[in-house]
């Protein structure tokens, strides 16, 4: 989930007046947002966003804006939005993309801002809208990276292409060192963190403006002089460059609004590709490119229960900056210029939900009769548990990962069977489970302070490889338990409790030497059968695992398979 | 004051045989009360530690008890008489022969014949062979045989014996007597006790609650065949005397919360499901509309199997719906994600990430209307810590129905805040996630743990539903109830639920 951070100076002016914790508290939610602090002190508000797919709320503008909105619904009106149907004055600002661009990131495109400028509070805000909207929305820089320029320096048109790594230089933001593109992804610290995304690529992508001065290379880093924004600045050029056009122009717009919030005259640009897009070969940013969304009144009235009217649901709307017609008994929407989140009518019923207020509706029980029931593995299990607490048993719960040491080398088996995980965390979690016996086992390695016998059993879930399967897996619910006593765990104190255990769970079985087990001392283990199929194992343990364990006791354990005695 | 009903019988009998200001030795104990000096023993101890008994004064007694060497050579006379003996029948004899006459060891035989040859009583002639020069023992032999026999009644203390056995003794005797010595010396604490006013008090107690020491401590089934207990006195037991640690069989108490929110929801009418541990993209992801492309799908969020690294199909017709539905929304109303499917990402095998997999599993076989709900492990790629398990259980369920809506899923939030969680307040707020809408988490205001987040629900999206069959409206809802778990259990850290510990799962208990 993003969160961000504000000042109160900051929010207060965008919001109109100050604001209570109570307050936010109580509207807050109306932006699927959460104060996650408030330091009165230093004045900064800490917000937590829970919407990862309205990007637009990631920064105080936005969250503001929708707040504002809320208070006093009334329509917004960005006029610096170009469409399909209009193109507003680019003043000559044009922005070309080269044609070897899409052999590594294939779009770049931006607009400029000027009319205000850029104090303290602005510039953080800026770096923060900038970096929630690269790692969160644009999945680490990987689908969208943004730049912020000094526009003063620039000569337009400004050029965005693929060039050669090793004969393209600047010398970059934060250093003092002329370096190739390829030297910044080895040496710049944003090199090493976001150079993996192009470095295979056979160009790399470089942005600069017509005199040839580098404003930076996109995703890495900015140049240190037309790319180093400063306090005090007060003309902008915003860029933003990745493979996802859609994505690129609606991050585009987020900024822009959010600039505008801030006092800004956005200035447009004309963005000229070197093919057709499915926007047209020239865009003119920031471009409305949203389609409308529509949904009717009976959607809106089955899915939130509520008898309201088409009127009750465009006021809702309005309240969250969602402006509508009607025909009929459909409400057809304005998607807003900074939201792309309108995928289906029901989207927009939850923005009716939301501004209607979700403490109007009243809980009410579903009134279909439906009856319960738990899973047949679930009964077996409460038996089977029921019988081994009766036995003096105490019921243990385990992980289900674990490390190749505890649960194939120190059992004295090998890894053919067991479900490895492709990218584990640490070794300590990298196995799935195969057994339960490993898990009691390993209690007994860490408990021989307690006193004795130790009598435990789990039943648990295990999983380990079977090509029968459509995933070459498969997961079983088994019992394992354990006898743990200097004196008496041996193979006749299991023997009997099996032979408890079948006897009230009605199965029939018969013992029969195991074969390929190395985890019990020879000719001490046995293998159980239930209708000729071999369903579980039990033995003494062999001197050589309780060695692996560094456990000091004897102990004797069984497994048995439950999903074959159901 | 001791609690007489937790007195010993030993300690009872003693108590009530002995009156203030007497000497009690151990001595007057066994002989006058018939214990052995062990129990004796331990009454003074017992005693002692409750303040009954205090000691007056300590001595060390040193006494001398014959070995059974020296009982043999009290009876048959010392190796040195014997030899004296047999010479004074035979001629002359060699040592060997003398030793195998005797039935003596040769060592034994040649200390004894050096003795006698120092003192001149014994010589060697030309043939080697031993032979008495004089026909009288010397005083000592005779006065050791004699200090031999007088063991023969019993041990021998130190301040019995003259000056001159005890010089004898010193030669005759080993400390803690080595088997070849006669006599083995041991040495005790003759310690004398008197009563104390404690002691007198308990005495008292004892007289007045008519305890003899002589109570029964176990009903015998002879007892009960003779009859003998209609005469019998039983001993009271103390109630405060300290209890052996029993060690029960017994069910894990966080396993025991998880049946009781079972219990619970089959109650409230929910069907359980479950499913393999083993999942793949398309039923993690796919099936509930997140995009293939979704943050929560990346490598650094989910666990991907090694091998098989794919499974082998997917489902029909649930895998071209969904692919569809993906691509541009198929027949579900909605416009999609607009991008290409990738229909090997879709196989990727992974480690179930979310409960609400089995939920998308249930639509394509769920009855309607119909509820069902599991309590299932996921894995997530998360640094074990306190607050995060590499395994964990997710509370999860559905509700299928053809009118169910909002105001249904407030509805059933409420009863499950109520009913499973205790709750005293509840509030809900729109939330999101990427699998229903609209989206509601729900709040809670718990008697000990205060407001937090109880669970997230919604209602699937027609992207969800309609593509696994089913067109009807399904409630969804995912409980947080391991806070709840970890409250009722006094724990604080979420790896203690599955503590491999037995010492500390043996002691713990449920609130």
């Amino acid at each position: 989930m993003p969160k961000m951070e504000t000042t109160e100076k900051l929010f207060w002016s965008l919001l109109g007046r100050e604001y209570t914790d109570e307050e936010l508290e109580y509207v807050f939610p109306r932006a699927k947002a959460e104060l996650d602090g408030h330091d009165r002190e230093n004045g900064v508000i800490k917000i937590e966003l829970n919407d990862t797919n309205r990007p637009d709320l990631w920064s105080p503008m936005g969250v503001a804006r929708l707040l504002r909105n809320y208070e006093n619904p009334q329509p917004l009106h960005y006029d610096f939005f170009s469409s399909k149907n209009y193109t507003a004055d680019s003043e000559g600002r044009t922005f070309i993309i080269g044609n070897r661009a899409k052999e590594v990131r294939e779009f770049s495109l931006g607009f400029a801002a000027d009319g205000k400028t850029v104090d303290e509070d602005i510039l953080l805000t800026l770096i923060q809208s900038q970096e929630k909207l690269c790692f969160n929305f644009g999945r680490k820089r990987k689908t969208i990276a943004m730049g912020i320029y000094r526009n003063d320096l620039i000569k337009y048109p400004v050029h965005y292409d693929g060039v050669d790594p090793d004969a393209t230089h600047f010398v970059p933001l934060h250093m003092e060192e002329d370096l190739t593109l390829r030297q910044m992804c080895e040496k710049h610290p944003k090199g090493i963190e976001y150079g993996y995304i192009v470095k295979d690529k056979p160009v790399f992508p470089y942005l600069s403006d017509d005199n040839g001065d580098a404003l930076s290379f996109p995703p890495v880093i900015n140049s240190a002089r037309i790319g180093a924004v400063e306090v005090g600045d007060n003309n902008l050029f915003v860029e933003m460059s990745g493979p996802i056009l859609r994505d690129l122009i609606l991050c585009a717009s987020i900024m822009a609004c959010d600039m505008a919030d801030l006092g800004f005259t956005i200035r447009p640009i004309r963005v000229i590709f070197p093919e057709e897009t499915e926007f047209g070969k020239e865009i003119t940013i920031p471009y409305y490119f949203q389609d409308s969304q529509s949904c009717t009144l009976e959607q809106i009235r089955t899915v939130l229960g509520e008898d309201m009217t088409i009127e009750d649901a465009q006021e809702a709307l309005a309240r969250m900056g969602v402006y509508s017609v009607t025909d009929k008994d459909r409400v057809f929407i304005t998607v807003p210029e900074y939201r792309n989140d309108f995928l289906h009518p029901v989207d927009v019923v939850e923005d009716v939900m939301i501004g209607y207020g979700l403490e109007n509706f009243e809980p009410v029980i579903p009134k279909d009769f439906t009856i319960g029931r738990l899973s047949p593995a679930e009964e077996l299990s409460r038996k089977v548990k029921d019988l081994l607490v009766g036995m003096g048993f105490q019921e243990m719960m385990y992980n289900y990962l674990g490390s190749k040491a505890e649960y194939l080398d120190n059992m004295n088996v090998d890894t053919s069977k067991a479900i490895f995980i492709a990218n584990p965390m640490t070794e300590n979690f990298e196995v799935v489970r195969p057994s339960v016996l490993p898990s009691l086992l390993k209690s007994e390695s860490i408990s021989a302070s307690a006193v004795y016998p130790h009598r435990i059993f789990e039943v648990g879930k295990i999983a380990y490889l079977d090509p029968l399967d459509n995933s070459g897996t498969t997961t079983r619910n088994s019992l394992g338990f354990m006898l743990a006593d200097p004196a008496n765990a041996g193979f006749n104190d299991i023997n009997s409790m099996i032979n408890t255990l079948m006897y009230f769970l009605r199965k029939e079985y018969t013992l029969s030497v195991p074969e390929n087990e190395t985890r019990f001392i020879p000719g001490r283990c046995a293998q159980i059968n239930v209708g000729g199929k071999a369903v579980g194992v039990f033995g003494e343990v062999h001197p050589q695992v309780l060695e692996n364990w560094g456990c000091s006791v004897p102990a004797a354990v069984c497994e048995i398979d439950l999903d074959s005695l159901l | 004051m001791a609690d007489v009903k937790n007195l010993h019988p030993l300690e009872v009998k003693l108590l009530r045989h002995v009156n203030p200001g007497e000497d009690i030795t151990a001595q007057r104990i066994v002989d006058e009360l018939g214990y052995k000096i062990g129990q004796c023993n331990q009454a003074f101890s017992w005693l002692s530690a409750k303040s009954c008994l205090e000691e007056k004064s300590r001595k060390t007694v040193v006494s001398y008890e014959l070995t059974d060497t020296g009982r043999e050579q009290a009876e048959k006379g010392t190796p040195a008489v014997r030899i004296f003996n047999l010479l004074c029948e035979e001629e002359a004899l060699g040592l060997p022969e003398i030793a195998e006459r005797l039935g003596l060891e040769k060592s034994d035989i040649g200390s004894a014949y050096g003795s006698l040859s120092k003192a001149g009583i014994t010589a060697m002639n030309a043939e080697n062979k031993a032979y008495l020069k004089s026909r009288e023992l010397p005083e000592q032999a005779l006065q050791t045989h004699e200090l031999l026999k007088k063991g023969l009644m019993g041990p021998l203390e130190e301040s019995t014996l003259t000056q001159t056995e005890k010089a004898l003794m010193a030669g005759v005797s080993k400390k803690r007597g080595a088997a070849n010595s006669p006599y083995k010396v041991t040495e005790r604490e003759d310690v004398v006790y008197t009563l104390t006013e404690e002691g007198e008090k308990t005495k008292e107690e004892l007289l007045k609650a008519n305890i003899t020491g002589e109570e029964i401590g176990v009903l015998t089934p002879a007892m009960l065949a003779s009859g003998t207990w209609k005469n019998a006195q039983f001993r009271p037991y103390g109630l405060d005397a300290p209890v052996s640690r029993l060690i029960p069989g017994r069910h894990n108490p966080y396993g025991d919360y998880i049946r009781w929110v079972k219990d619970k929801l089959t109650s409230l009418g929910f069907e359980e499901f479950d499913g393999p541990l083993v999942e793949n993209e398309f039923w993690n992801g796919d099936a509930l509309f997140m995009p293939q492309f979704h943050s929560a799908r990346d490598i650094h969020d989910v666990y991907y199997v090694k091998n098989p690294v794919h499974c082998r199909e997917i489902e029909e017709p649930w895998l071209s719906n969904v692919a569809a539905t993906h691509e541009n929304g198929g027949n579900t109303g909605s416009r999609g994600w607009n991008y290409s499917f990738d229909h090997e990402f879709t196989r990727r095998q992974i480690l179930r990430s979310q409960g609400t997999v089995l939920s998308a599993h249930q639509l394509t076989k769920a009855k309607v209307p119909g509820k069902y709900f599991g309590v299932v492990r996921c894995f997530r790629y998360d640094q074990v810590d306190a607050t995060h398990g590499a395994d964990f259980y997710q509370t999860e369920g559905i509700v299928i129905g053809k009118d169910v809506n909002l105001k249904n899923l407030l509805g059933l939030l409420k009863m499950f805040a109520t009913e499973i969680a205790g709750a005293e307040e509840v509030k809900y707020v729109p939330g999101y996630f990427p699998f229903t809408e609209p989206s509601i988490e729900v709040h809670i205001k718990h008697p000990v743990l205060g407001w937090f987040e109880l669970g997230g629900s919604g209602i699937f999206r027609p992207e969800v539903t309609k593509p696994l069959g089913i067109d009807e409206p399904v409630l969804a809802w995912g409980l947080g109830i391991d806070r709840m778990a970890l409250m009722h259990l006094g724990l604080n850290d979420l790896r203690e639920l599955f503590s491999p510990n037995i010492e500390s799962v043996r002691t713990r208990r449920g609130n």
